[in-house]
């Protein structure tokens, strides 16, 4: 598939859908989106600029920050299924977040609180790929086994602190949209705007990394710095959406392979791509979350695993048609 | 000149080199031979920089490569390891590209040519047979501008056409470059090099 009108669809798309994101809701507007440009006061307008459009805006950065999450983690670690749910490093970022608010250290939304989890995933990152027996089951198995370590202690600390904006695990655990504001958009936006400049400044050297570290070495590539580089990019994408919104499952899976299925592997464009679907895919979710079942609002990480987990498994099944395991 | 200074190679637990030196010839192609589990692989590890030396020194072109940067050092050597594995869905147009114009020798399409590269660009590296991914592996060294070549056994996969051809791309760059070619199919390949050099 050619690329350039992939791109233009996909931005058209997620434009459609962030407009369809501030029109709907459990409080019906009485007129278009476009009507209530400018205008600040009426009960609509509110509803519309305050709520509305900061939770679209935060869709689109975080699910942007997932797809090129998801795309530099499997390109880093070499591994089809290195998904940063699966393999800890969402739980290492929920760990830091918990940390920094159960200690008084870092509130809720605040840029420390960015910082505690993007230190999370980065030690996360680092941890499992040193405990991890080899690059593929091992390294996905560890990661589970870590994931599970962290996210066992942050029940622990949820349990027992009483500190107020601490929430509760199922938001941790399956992520949601609902607390987002303003300020939050604010505070995450500039972490993920340096990860992402970070990632594309990466992705001609993981398209050499493809072919191992070895060959990466023979190629020109300071091995140790280059994975040191790509660990901080994923941080920065992952810990500031996590600490924000909780963990978004399978998003950085599916977005990745669903893109490389369609222009191929090479990162320069599986990174830009990854960032405008990871982007759509999220504002659809969050829009079935808000809508499916008015009043009540689903888990947003229990749409993407209901749509992302069954890809794993056919990806399982039939994982030499894009990526041959080592 | 690669020097090759009294080194020494730990894999795992076994001494694969102990105290070996050894030079090889600035211009030429050098046989690198010797039977399984002598050290070959290990060696030419060793001279590209991707294993530690437990002690000892290697120097390419006068400059001891432990103090070279990874980018300063693909200019002094380039490498074709035993294997290569190719994990994504890259044309073979999209592997080669891996070492941009600006990098590359003067015999770069040739040597394409000769390894029968320009009929399988289009295809996708993961679907091409072992032997073609071997000679994908090959010109991505070869073509490459350094002022050495170390190949691990790039004919171990070809049929003697193949052979022939990835030897007379060997023997052009050997006019003016040092490559050296581990192989332990050594009587027939004997008289194609320069000079050989053997591990015990």
């Amino acid at each position: 598939m050619k690329r350039k009108p992939l791109y233009a669809a996909l931005a058209l798309l997620t434009a459609a859908l962030f407009i369809l994101s501030l029109q709907t809701g459990i409080l019906h507007l009485h007129s278009s989106v476009f009507s209530l440009l400018g205008k600040g006061n009426s009960v609509d307008a509110t509803t519309v600029w305050d709520v509305r459009f900061p939770r679209a805006l935060g869709a689109l950065v975080i699910g942007a920050a997932l797809g090129i999450a998801g795309a530099l983690a499997q390109g880093i670690f070499r591994n089809p299924l290195a998904e940063p749910t699966l393999i800890g490093l969402t739980s290492g970022a929920t760990f830091g977040t918990i940390l920094g608010i159960a200690t008084g250290v870092a509130g809720y939304g605040s840029a420390w609180n960015c910082v505690a989890a993007t230190i999370g995933t980065g030690a996360a990152a680092t941890i499992t790929q040193f405990l991890a027996p080899n690059k593929n089951f091992g390294f996905l198995l560890t990661g589970i086994a870590f994931s599970s370590i962290l996210t066992s202690v942050s029940g622990m600390i949820i349990s027992i602190s009483g500190k107020p904006g601490i929430q509760s695990l199922s938001f941790w655990n399956f992520g949601s949209l609902s607390l987002i504001n303003f300020s939050t958009v604010l505070v995450i936006t500039p972490f993920i705007a340096v990860g992402t400049a970070l990632a594309f400044a990466l992705s001609r050297g993981l398209n050499v990394w493809s072919l191992g570290e070895n060959s990466a070495f023979y190629l020109g590539v300071n091995i140790r710095r280059f994975r040191f580089l790509a660990i901080i990019a994923i941080a920065l994408l992952i810990g500031p959406a996590v600490s924000a919104v909780g963990s978004i499952a399978f998003l950085g899976l599916l977005v990745p392979h669903l893109v490389r299925l369609l222009v191929g592997p090479d990162h320069r464009h599986l990174l830009g791509l990854s960032a405008l679907l990871g982007a759509l895919v999220l504002l659809i979710s969050d829009l079935l979350a808000r809508a499916a079942f008015q009043p009540h609002e689903l888990p947003l990480g229990l749409l993407t695993s209901l749509l992302g987990a069954p890809i794993l498994i056919i990806l399982l099944r039939a994982r030499r048609a894009q990526w041959v395991s080592e | 000149m690669i020097k090759v200074n009294e080194i020494s190679v730990r894999r795992g637990d076994v001494l694969v080199l102990q105290n070996f030196s050894a030079l090889v010839p600035e211009v030429g192609a050098t046989l690198l031979s010797g039977p399984n589990g002598s050290g070959k692989t290990t060696l030419i590890h060793a001279i590209a920089g991707s294993l530690p030396l437990e002690s000892g020194s290697v120097e390419i072109s006068d400059r001891n490569i432990s103090t070279v940067s990874a980018g300063d050092l693909a200019q002094l050597r380039s490498v074709a390891p035993q294997r290569r594995i190719f994990t994504l869905s890259f044309s073979v147009a999209e592997i080669l590209s891996f070492v941009p114009t600006s990098q590359r020798n003067e015999h770069w399409q040739a040597t394409i040519e000769s390894l029968g590269l320009n009929e399988l660009m289009q295809k996708k590296v993961t679907e091409l047979s072992v032997g073609q991914q071997q000679r994908v592996s090959v010109a991505l060294a070869l073509i490459q501008d350094s002022h050495f070549y170390l190949l691990d056994e790039p004919l171990s996969a070809q049929d003697s056409e193949f052979q022939l051809r990835i030897l007379s791309a060997i023997k052009i760059i050997a006019t003016k470059k040092g490559v050296l070619v581990v192989s332990h199919n050594t009587d027939s390949l004997h008289s194609q090099f320069d000079q050989e050099l053997r591990l015990n």
